[in-house]
C-alpha cells in the first residue's frame, strides 16, 4: 500500500489526498445528515397520532353535519357529504386498534372504532327511516347518533389528551436524546476533521520530504564539496524519485569528473617535476664542470695548441696525451645535453683512463669486456665516466700502486644492455651504499660528476630505480651496474 | 551524516506516530458513527410500549365509580378476568367528562363489549338499556343490586337480608349491654341512589329489632356526587338534636364520614358506629374503637362470580340466574386479619 502510494505521481497523490479527505468529510456529513433526518422524521411522527385523531374528529363532525342536514331538509349535498365523510372515516378507523388490550390508549382506540361503527350503523338506519318518512324512527336514531357522537368526542378528546401527554413525554425524551446525538455528531465530526488534517499533514510530508532532502543535498553540493556528499536514497518512483535518481547520477558524474581531473593534474605535475629535476641535474653537472674546469673551451683550444706544438717538436706521446685530454674535454663540451651512443661513452672512458694513466704513470689497470653489438645503443651522456672516476677515487686509490684494476663490461642481459664498472679496491660500506641508493648522499660530498647525479638522471630518464645497482664487498672491490633497456629495433641485432 | 540519519529516523517515527493517531481517529470515527446510528435508532423505542391482548372485553358499570367498594370490586374483577384471558374496562373512567350510569351503559353497548357487569337498579331506563344490550347480543350480569324484570342473565348478590339481620343482632347486643335496660336510639343512614339493597337491609334490621328496646330512625344521605356524602352526614347529624346512641352506615363513604364527624366532635365513646366496607380508615377506626363493627363484602368472591357468569353464558348460552355471597363481619377480635400491609394503623 505504502509502496503503491510512494510510486504514484505527485499530482495523483495530491488528488488522492484531497479526494480521500473530502470523501471522508462528505461521508461523515451525509451519514449524520441522513440519521438526523431519520431523527426529525421520528420527532414529526410523535404527534401523528394526535393529528390522526383530530382528523377523525373533524370527519365525524362532517358526517354528523351531513346527517343532520339530510334529516332536516333531505339535501343531496348533505347526503353526499355524509357518504364521503363516512367513507373517509371508515378508512381512518382501520388504522385504529381493534384488539382487546390492557393498554388504556389502545383500548380506547378499540372503543372509538366500535362506537364509530355503531354510529354509522345507527345513522344509516336513520337515513333509511328518513327515506321511509318515519319521523319518530329517524328522530330516535338521530338522538342516538348525537349521543354516540357526544361519547365519541369525549373519547377522542380524552385519548387525544392522554396521547398528547405520552407524546409530549416522548417528544421531550426525543429532543433530549437529540441533544446527545448532536453532541455525538459534533464529536464524530471533530474526530473526522482531525483525522483529515493529520492525513493531509502525512501525505504532504510524504510528498515534500524527498524534495526537502533533495534541496539540502543540492545546498551541500553547491557549498563546494561534492566528493563528501553521499547519494540520496530513492524512496519513491514518482517525479521526485526520478529527479533524485538523476541527481544521484549527476553527483556520481561530478565525482568521477573531479577524480579524473585530479589524476590528470597529478600526472602532469609529476611530469613537470621530472623534467624540472632532469634539467636541474644536468645544469648542476654542467655547473660543476664549469666550476671545476673554469673554461673548457678555452682549455680545449689551448690543449689543441699544445698538441700542435708537441707534434712540431716530435713529441708523439705528448701529442697523444694532449689529444686525449682534448677529446675528453670536447666530449664534455659537446655532449652534455643529449643522448649519446654507448661507444662514445666508452671512448670518453678510454680518454679518461689514458689521461689518468699518464698522470699516475700507468698505475690503473683498465680492462674492457665489450659486446660490440651494443655499441650503438643510445644512453644518457656522462654516465660511465663518473662511475670510473668514483672507482678510482674511492676504490683503488688506497691500494698498492699497480694493483688497482678497473673493469668495464658491456653485455646483454635479457632485453637490457648492462654496463658494469667494477674494481678490486677497498670496497664501499653498506651504509654508504644504502645512503647512495636512498639518495641521501648529496652530490656535494663527491668530487666531480658524482654517482648520485648519474643515478638521478638515469632514474628520471628511464623512470625506474631498477636501472642502477651497487654491490660491494669489504677489500674485494665495488661493482656498479647500469641496466639500460634495449630499444625494440636494436634487440635482435 | 549520522545526524542526518538520526533526523530522518526521527521524522519517520513522527510520521508513524501520526499514522497511528490517524488510525485511532479513524476507529473512533467509525465507532462514533455506529454509536450515533444506534442512538438514532433507539430514539423512538420509548413509544413501543408492551401490552397484552385478551380474547374478551367486559364493561363494569357501577353506581358510584369513585367509591372504594367499586374500586375494590373492580380490582378483584380485573385480576380474575386477566387470569381468564379477559379484560374488564371500568367504562366512563379516564374520560374528560363524568357520565351517568345510563350513559356509561350506552357507551359500553356502543363500543360493542362482549359482556357487561352492572350494578343494577329498578329504573326503567336501566331495564331498557339492559334489554337493548341483550338485543345486540351483549349479556348483562348484575352485581350487588339487581334490575328486576330486565333481561339480565345473572345476578351476583350479597345476602343483604342476612346483613340486615346481623346489624339488628348487633343493635340488640348493644342494647342488652345497657345496665339500665333502656331503649337505645339508632340512626340508620341509607343512600340516596336507586339501588335497591339498602331497602332490603333496612327492612331486615327493622324486622330483627322489632319489639326490642331499639328505636330505629333512617335518614337518606345524598351520595349523588363524591363530595355530598360527607356534607350530607354532617347536615343530618348537626340537625339531629339529641345524638343517637348507635349509627348504622350502609355505605363506605357514609361510614368514613360518620367516623370523621364523631372524632371531630369528640364524641368517640358516646356514639357507637356500625360501619360498612373494610376501607383502611374504617379498619383503623375499629382498631381505635371509634367504630364497633363493620361488614365487608367478599369482593374476590363477588368478582369471580361476575366473570364466571359472563364467561359461562358466552361459552354455553346458559348461566345460573343467581349467585350469592355473604358479608364478612370485622370487629376488634378479628381486625388484625384485615389490616392493610405496610400501613401504620
Amino acid at each position: 500500500m505504502f509502496k503503491f502510494l510512494a510510486n504514484m505521481k505527485i499530482s495523483r497523490k495530491l488528488v488522492a489526498v484531497f479526494l480521500a479527505t473530502s470523501v471522508i468529510a462528505m461521508g461523515v456529513n451525509l451519514f449524520i445528515y441522513l440519521n438526523l433526518n431519520t431523527a426529525m422524521d421520528k420527532i414529526n411522527q410523535v404527534f401523528s397520532s394526535n393529528i390522526s385523531l383530530n382528523e377523525l374528529s373533524e370527519n365525524l363532525n362532517k358526517i354528523h353535519s351531513g346527517l343532520t342536514g339530510y334529516l332536516e331538509t333531505k339535501n343531496t349535498d348533505d347526503l353526499q357529504l355524509y357518504y364521503s365523510s363516512t367513507q373517509t372515516v371508515t378508512l381512518m378507523i382501520k388504522e385504529l386498534n381493534s384488539n382487546v388490550t390492557d393498554n388504556n390508549v389502545k383500548l380506547t382506540e378499540r372503543d372509538i372504532r366500535n362506537m364509530i361503527k355503531s354510529y354509522i350503523d345507527t345513522a344509516d338506519e336513520a337515513i333509511q327511516a328518513k327515506r321511509g318518512r318515519n319521523i319518530d324512527e329517524y328522530t330516535n336514531k338521530y338522538n342516538e347518533c348525537s349521543r354516540i357522537k357526544d361519547y365519541l368526542n369525549t373519547y377522542i378528546y380524552s385519548v387525544n389528551n392522554e396521547q398528547f401527554m405520552t407524546n409530549s413525554e416522548n417528544y421531550r425524551a426525543l429532543t433530549g436524546s437529540l441533544r446527545y446525538t448532536e453532541l455525538m455528531s459534533m464529536l464524530v465530526f471533530a474526530a473526522a476533521s482531525l483525522m483529515n488534517i493529520l492525513l493531509i499533514i502525512i501525505m504532504t510530508n510524504t510528498i515534500t520530504r524527498p524534495l526537502t532532502r533533495l534541496s539540502s543535498k543540492a545546498v551541500e553540493i553547491s557549498s563546494g564539496n561534492p566528493e563528501n556528499v553521499e547519494p540520496l536514497q530513492v524512496i519513491s518512483d514518482d517525479e521526485v524519485g526520478k529527479v533524485t535518481r538523476a541527481f544521484n547520477e549527476m553527483l556520481a558524474s561530478i565525482k568521477d569528473y573531479i577524480a579524473r581531473i585530479r589524476t590528470q593534474l597529478i600526472t602532469e605535475s609529476e611530469m613537470k617535476e621530472k623534467n624540472l629535476l632532469m634539467e636541474t641535474h644536468l645544469k648542476d653537472a654542467q655547473l660543476k664542470y664549469l666550476q671545476s674546469q673554469i673554461n673548457p673551451h678555452f682549455l680545449f683550444n689551448t690543449l689543441n695548441a699544445g698538441a700542435q706544438l708537441a707534434m712540431m717538436e716530435g713529441a708523439d706521446r705528448t701529442v697523444e696525451y694532449i689529444r686525449n685530454m682534448a677529446d675528453f674535454f670536447r666530449y664534455n663540451v659537446k655532449k652534455t645535453s643529449e643522448t649519446v651512443m654507448l661507444s662514445e661513452e666508452i671512448e670518453l672512458v678510454d680518454s679518461y683512463i689514458y689521461i689518468l694513466n699518464v698522470r699516475f704513470a700507468g698505475e690503473i689497470n683498465f680492462v674492457k669486456e665489450i659486446d660490440e653489438s651494443l655499441l650503438d645503443v643510445n644512453v644518457p651522456s656522462m654516465i660511465i665516466q663518473p662511475l670510473v672516476e668514483n672507482s678510482i677515487k674511492y676504490g683503488i686509490k688506497d691500494i698498492e700502486p699497480g694493483q688497482g684494476k678497473i673493469t668495464l663490461s658491456v653485455f646483454r642481459e635479457g632485453d637490457n644492455a648492462c654496463i658494469r664498472v667494477s674494481d678490486n679496491g677497498i670496497g664501499t660500506d653498506e651504509e654508504i651504499i644504502e645512503k647512495i641508493m636512498n639518495n641521501e648522499k648529496g652530490p656535494s660530498e663527491t668530487r666531480g660528476v658524482g654517482i648520485t647525479n648519474v643515478m638521478a638522471r638515469l632514474d628520471l630518464y628511464y623512470n625506474s630505480k631498477e636501472v642502477f645497482e651497487i654491490k660491494s664487498r669489504k677489500n674485494e672491490g665495488t661493482q656498479v651496474t647500469i641496466k639500460i633497456p634495449i630499444p625494440m629495433e636494436a634487440r635482435n641485432v | 551524516m549520522r545526524k542526518i540519519k538520526v533526523k530522518v529516523s526521527r521524522k519517520r517515527i513522527a510520521v508513524w506516530i501520526l499514522a497511528g493517531i490517524v488510525l485511532v481517529l479513524f476507529c473512533a470515527t467509525v465507532a462514533g458513527l455506529i454509536y450515533y446510528r444506534k442512538m438514532i435508532k433507539d430514539l423512538g423505542v420509548v413509544q413501543n410500549e408492551e401490552f397484552r391482548e385478551f380474547s374478551r372485553i367486559y364493561a363494569y358499570i357501577a353506581e358510584d365509580p369513585d367509591s372504594k367498594l367499586t374500586k375494590k370490586i373492580y380490582k378483584e374483577i380485573s385480576e380474575y378476568a386477566v387470569e381468564n384471558d379477559c379484560y374488564v374496562e371500568l367504562t366512563g373512567q379516564n374520560l374528560s367528562t363524568s357520565y351517568s350510569k345510563a350513559d356509561r351503559l350506552n357507551m359500553a353497548i356502543s363500543s360493542k363489549v362482549d359482556g357487561i357487569i352492572l350494578e343494577g337498579d329498578d329504573s326503567k331506563e336501566t331495564k331498557d338499556l339492559i334489554d337493548k344490550a341483550d338485543a345486540l347480543g351483549i349479556p348483562v350480569v348484575t352485581v350487588l343490586s339487581d334490575c328486576l324484570g330486565s333481561s339480565r342473565k345473572s345476578f351476583v348478590a350479597l345476602d343483604n337480608i342476612r346483613l340486615g339481620t346481623e346489624y339488628g343482632e348487633k343493635l340488640m347486643q348493644i342494647a342488652s349491654e345497657d345496665p339500665y335496660g333502656k331503649h337505645i336510639n339508632c340512626l340508620i343512614l341509607i343512600d340516596s341512589d336507586e339501588k335497591n339493597y339498602d331497602d332490603v337491609i333496612l327492612t331486615a334490621i327493622k324486622e330483627e329489632v322489632n319489639g326490642k328496646n331499639v328505636d330505629t330512625v333512617s335518614q337518606v344521605v345524598d351520595i349523588s356526587t363524591p363530595f355530598t356524602a360527607q356534607e350530607g352526614v354532617a347536615g343530618i347529624l348537626d340537625n339531629y338534636g339529641e345524638m343517637p346512641d348507635v349509627i348504622v352506615c350502609l355505605n363506605d363513604r357514609t361510614s368514613e364520614s360518620v367516623y370523621e364527624y364523631i372524632v371531630e366532635r369528640n364524641m368517640v365513646g358516646q356514639i357507637t358506629v356500625l360501619g360498612y366496607f373494610d376501607s383502611d380508615t374504617i379498619i383503623k377506626a375499629i382498631v381505635r374503637g371509634s367504630v364497633k363493627v363493620t361488614f365487608a363484602t367478599d369482593a374476590k368472591f363477588v368478582a369471580e362470580q361476575c366473570v364466571k357468569a359472563l364467561n359461562e353464558y358466552i361459552d354455553t348460552g346458559f348461566v345460573s340466574e343467581y349467585f350469592q355471597s355473604n358479608y364478612i363481619l370485622i370487629d376488634r377480635n378479628n381486625v388484625s386479619n384485615y389490616m392493610p400491609e405496610d400501613k401504620d394503623v
